[in-house]
């Protein structure tokens, strides 16, 4: 009698994988029978690192702990010595931060529904999102100096106002995107490839997205109304008027149109901030030594919660800084994903929850 | 295919969106954050570009004689964050907007700034102090330029002076 399995090997380097992860999956003919999943490939000792830190060093090293959440990194990092020390944040640098990671989340999404497009094989459209996404980066680039690693939050606030010249032209740039958002909304909600190519594989129930505890745009796909910014607010999110989006089906292509629906939510938050931005300082000049103690922050990243631990024992450099990333929630629930798909629909599936290996492996 | 049929079609209309660098210069924006530049009139040597520096790339190393010190910033270590020229008190390090980096393998360790900035002296017993330029006394001097010239030592003994002098004179107003 012969086997009507084998493995197959997908990754750690693979065509259609963003960033080193390997999947060794038991395959029946065409179908996926189990997975397991191995990690470990892009590890670079970050949290030893910032160890060996001082504080101000941190935020740029944290900054580029992951180039697509570039901004929650830092960010949340300077919340948690804030947490930690005290400080209280000027109302002007709450606002310039949620603009930065609001930014940061509409490049984010496009970007990932645009590897979407070009896993299902439409170039075109790839090339389409990316091009749109390309409108966010100059928007980066003009206000922030940097197309990825915006370099805004320090401790105690901000970097770089938004002032008369790069206000407007931020909201130019909002206002040359909204439209393209709304019409690629069309193509990925209507196209009959797309459609037929995402919908119904890789289902996440909302039972099982509650056992896997995942996070961010792969839980609220599945009905699961989890968002930090709604839950446990922080900065200025109490004062924004925004919708949490969420959706039932729980699938890939569900998950692609809940991450455009959110970039048009992020769109209408930056405007809200812009025009809402009371006037004032954007940091404090005198930062007060950090005490010996514990700290955490959390917010979301473009990917879900990010959470930041934080243990100081008084000097310079912290004690410890631990990190837990939306994707190390995720991954786990791509068990349950790839479970019954099809060999070629693993990439697709994969892609959907967005993953962020050097966030995760760091 | 179809709903995305007259977007292919405006795009093939407009054209390529890429800049045709190098044959024509990129668009950069005056904001961006490229190359660092050192103005070493203006440093008084805090070494707060040296603290705040994840990368490593800033040095700064007494000179064998002890008349200054040396100024070192590697361009290719430095990661472009900014952060020292966001906490330089005088504006002595700022970023430019120049992002065009290449050279040569044999210039990797000397593509670099490397300045020599001499120790400023006390006007009065003519020890070493931090640099004390024209363009440093104007920043950061203007409050009282002349014991902003002074050794830590001096500028105690002209405080003192000066406070001595100023609880004398009512005691001679009113005898």
């Amino acid at each position: 009698m012969t086997s009507t399995t084998y493995t197959l090997p997908v990754g750690p380097l693979h065509v259609a994988l963003e960033e080193p992860m390997y999947f060794d999956i038991q395959v029946e003919g065409e179908t996926v029978r189990s997975v397991e999943l191995a990690a470990g490939h892009v590890h670079r000792g970050m949290e030893a690192l910032a160890m060996q830190r001082n504080y101000f060093q941190n935020v740029t090293l944290t900054e580029r702990v992951c180039s697509l959440c570039s901004n929650s990194h830092p960010c949340t990092y300077c919340m948690a010595v804030e947490n930690l020390s005290g400080i209280l944040v000027p109302q002007r640098a709450q606002y310039l931060r949620v603009i930065a990671d609001e930014v940061k989340r509409i490049a984010s999404h496009l970007f990932n529904v645009g590897i979407m497009a070009h896993l299902t094989g439409f170039d075109s459209l790839f090339m389409h999102a990316m091009e749109i996404r390309e409108i966010m980066q100059d928007a980066k680039e003009g206000v922030y100096g940097n197309r990825m690693n915006l370099g805004q939050c320090i401790i105690s606030g901000c970097r770089r106002d938004i002032d008369d010249s790069t206000g407007p032209f931020l909201l130019g740039q909002l206002e040359l995107l909204k439209p393209q958002l709304d019409e690629l909304y069309g193509v990925f909600e209507r196209d009959p490839l797309i459609r037929t190519r995402t919908r119904g594989i890789g289902l996440l129930s909302f039972e099982a997205a509650k056992r896997h505890a995942v996070v961010g745009p792969v839980a609220r796909a599945s009905g699961v109304a989890y968002d930090v910014r709604r839950k446990a607010p922080y900065a200025v999110y109490p004062d924004l008027d925004f919708e949490v989006q969420t959706d039932t089906k729980g699938d890939v292509h569900s998950r692609a149109l809940l991450r455009l629906r959110e970039a048009v939510e992020s769109v209408k938050i930056i405007k809200q901030c812009l025009r809402q931005m009371p006037e004032g300082p954007i940091n404090i000049k005198a930062i007060p030594p950090i005490p010996p103690g514990e700290a955490v922050a959390r917010s979301e990243a473009p990917r879900g919660e990010l959470f930041y631990y934080l243990r100081s024992d008084g000097k310079d450099t912290p004690q410890r800084l631990k990190w837990r990333v939306p994707t190390y929630m995720n991954w786990e629930a791509l068990q349950d994903m790839l479970a019954n798909c099809q060999v070629a629909d693993i990439a697709l599936i994969v892609n959907s929850i967005d993953p962020c290996i050097s966030c995760t492996e760091r | 295919m179809l709903p995305f049929l007259k977007i292919m079609l405006r795009n093939l209309i407009l054209g390529p969106s890429t800049d045709p660098f190098p044959f024509a210069p990129a668009k950069t924006h005056k904001n961006f954050r490229g190359c660092a530049v050192f103005d070493p009139e203006k440093c008084i040597l805090c070494g707060i570009c040296r603290h705040v520096c994840a990368a490593g790339a800033i040095q700064l190393r007494v000179s064998e004689d002890g008349s200054g010190m040396q100024y070192m910033l590697w361009h290719n270590s430095c990661v472009f964050c900014g952060m020292c020229a966001h906490y330089c008190p005088t504006g002595a390090l700022t970023m430019s907007d120049n992002w065009h980096l290449v050279h040569t393998g044999a210039e990797m360790f000397s593509n670099c700034i490397s300045s020599f900035i001499p120790f400023g002296e006390c006007a009065q017993c003519g020890a070493k102090i931090q640099p004390r330029t024209q363009a440093i006394i104007d920043k950061i001097g203007e409050r009282s330029p002349e014991r902003f010239l002074l050794c830590p030592k001096c500028k105690r003994e002209s405080i003192v002076r000066n406070v001595a002098k100023v609880n004398h004179l009512p005691a001679e107003e009113n005898p």
